[in-house]
């Protein structure tokens, strides 16, 4: 397509038509939502109707409305496996822009009051923005809270060079903090957890035993050939994956057949992986079904 | 019916819209939910040892339960969240409730609301169960609760500071509970709790860990040496919520704990389609290559 092709506009009938659907669906969703909150609003004003009741039929106004909400955005972001349409643009937009919107609230409260802003100044925060927030108890404490809140900020001061057209070099040295932390943090944890108690599974899991109690208390062991066929088959597992992964050596002659058995273990587990996504998300989307006809439609 | 003919609906099958699979798929999954199909389960190992390890611990036990996920996965998890929350009620412990996730806070108001509070009223807050909400902090927040809660949380949700809840009174790190329920959706969730939580005390106390099918490969290795309990998917929690129904049925609102089994009977539904899809697709390829045209 040239240039000119790109650049032309719009045939006024598809821009017309567009406009129309989403008119459409504006209006439906207007009126539906119109229709449920005069009923609610009608139902909570009636005179005769105890105040109790009245109040929580406000309460249960504001449920519709956002069911009826949430049903439309629902159906809106469904509507994508038609065709790709406005309706689905509009709903995807307020799910990214509310989903941003909430994380960064939430860490304003919850990372840059408490961690940052009332370290800083302590009677400021409890005053206007913290009022369970427990003051330090001298002025010791004080300077150890201090300093410990300076420091990230200064570091993230030095991040948001980043943005700046020149010296972006400074936003290096906090990324390179964060990442050496986050490693060292994680690897010890990683090579307890991940790595030696594994080791040590595998090992034990090779002889089994099952335990039988007599009636005198006598306790006979017997090798559990199941159980150890499991564990032996487990070892072969680990065994032939890292034989594929252990590219030091040639995969030829009997290191290319090992390899070539890690490579069907692997291919089991990702199917196994695969199959466990659909099952995911299957129910995610019955979720969003009961949600439309138990919720919103009311069947069941 | 002639080869032509047959030759024809294979071809249309091979150009068939896919719409028609995404219809298919919403009424097979649908199906169930209207005719409120519920099957049969059998609880397989890991849900029979999730069962065991609650009711093993003594009434009364400190239960530390971390519902780290947010409403993406609140489809898969919510089931075994309500099913773990009565289970541990009806056995008489006392459950300290936290979120690692930051959307996980309103999530797990609406579970104390719905489940807790709705079958067992009788519990009081602070002495029952605390809710001690979300910490920023992913796996940090763990580490640090496993030398120093006070030091992690100064207050609970409702800004009672931690020392006058009389729940919490002489736990000072994670060794203080007798066990750790981390139902989790991904990054931070189960597999934190134990790198970091289970990793300096490991006998200390028992972990379950309750997750989307997705992370499950994640997770396996762990069951049953650093994770007693294990509850995988929307299966597992189906099979839980059976052990926990007929041991402690609630009295009121008992549909609230047979969300994962009905879930289950869509699961049946669509499988049958994917897989008579599957057969199908094969079908009409072969046919398309016996006649040497369709690829």
């Amino acid at each position: 397509m040239s240039n000119a092709d790109a650049n032309a506009p719009r045939p006024p009938q598809q821009g017309s038509r567009r406009g129309s659907y989403r008119l459409l669906f504006i209006s439906i969703a207007a009126l539906f939502t119109s229709v449920a909150v005069m009923q609610m609003a009608s139902a909570a004003q009636d005179p005769a109707l105890d105040p109790a009741v009245a109040a929580e039929k406000w309460s249960n106004l504001w449920t519709t409305v956002g069911i009826w909400v949430a049903a439309l955005l629902t159906l809106g972001i469904f509507s994508f496996l038609y065709k790709d349409n406005p309706v689905y643009k509009v709903c995807e937009s307020i799910f990214v822009g509310a989903s941003a919107a909430y994380y960064m609230v939430n860490a304003f409260w919850t990372s840059l009051v408490p961690k940052l802003i009332a370290p800083i100044a302590p009677a400021f925060t409890k005053a206007n923005l913290l009022p369970e927030l427990t003051l330090p108890a001298s002025d010791q404490a004080y300077y150890s809270d201090l300093a410990l809140a300076v420091v990230p900020l200064i570091l993230g001061i030095m991040l948001l060079f980043r943005l700046l057209p020149k010296g972006g070099w400074i936003s290096v040295w906090p990324l390179a903090f964060v990442i050496g932390t986050t490693a060292g943090i994680r690897l010890l944890a990683a090579i307890e957890t991940d790595v030696l108690a594994q080791v040590s599974s595998a090992g034990s899991s090779v002889i089994v035993y099952n335990e039988t109690t007599d009636a005198a208390g006598v306790v006979t062991r017997t090798i559990d050939w199941a159980g150890v066929g499991k564990g032996v088959l487990s070892v072969i597992c680990v065994l032939t994956v890292l034989t594929y992964f252990f590219f030091s050596v040639e995969h030829k002659g009997a290191v290319g057949k090992t390899a070539r058995v890690g490579i069907w273990f692997l291919m089991i587990t990702f199917g196994a992986s695969f199959g466990l996504t659909v099952m995911g998300r299957i129910t995610l989307l019955s979720q969003r079904f009961e949600f439309l006809l138990k919720d919103w439609l009311g069947f069941g | 019916m002639s080869q032509d003919s047959n030759d024809g609906l294979f071809a249309r099958l091979g150009r068939i819209d896919r719409r028609w699979i995404f219809l298919a798929m919403a009424l097979a999954i649908i199906a169930p939910i209207l005719m409120r199909l519920r099957f049969e389960e059998e609880p397989q190992r890991m849900a029979q040892a999730t069962f065991d390890t609650i009711e093993a611990l003594p009434a009364g036990s400190k239960v530390l339960m971390s519902l780290d996920y947010d409403p993406s996965s609140e489809g898969e998890l919510q089931p075994m969240a309500n099913a773990l929350i009565h289970h541990c009620a009806s056995r008489g412990h006392k459950i300290v409730f936290m979120t690692l996730w930051p959307f996980g806070t309103p999530l797990l108001d609406k579970t104390v609301k719905r489940i807790l509070l709705e079958y067992h009223p009788q519990l009081k807050y602070g002495t029952d169960y605390v809710t001690l909400g979300y910490k920023p902090g992913l796996e940090g927040v763990v580490k640090l609760m496993s030398s120093d809660i006070p030091k992690q949380f100064t207050t609970d949700k409702q800004g009672t500071p931690i020392g006058e809840v009389p729940l919490l009174a002489g736990v000072k790190d994670l060794s203080g509970f007798q066990l750790v329920v981390s139902v989790s959706a991904g990054y931070p969730g189960a597999k934190e709790w134990v790198q970091f939580g289970n990793g300096p005390t490991p006998d200390a106390f028992a972990v379950i860990g309750g997750t989307t099918a997705v992370q499950a490969a994640q997770l396996l290795p762990y069951f049953p040496k650093q994770m007693e309990g294990m509850l995988l998917g929307i299966k597992g929690a189906a099979e839980y919520e059976l052990l926990v129904q007929k041991a402690y049925m609630p009295e009121r609102f008992p549909e609230r704990l047979e969300d994962g089994r009905i879930r289950m009977g869509s699961q049946v539904f669509a499988h049958m389609l994917m897989i008579a899809l599957i057969v199908l697709g094969n079908i009409v390829m072969a046919a398309g290559r016996a006649r040497g045209g369709a690829k």
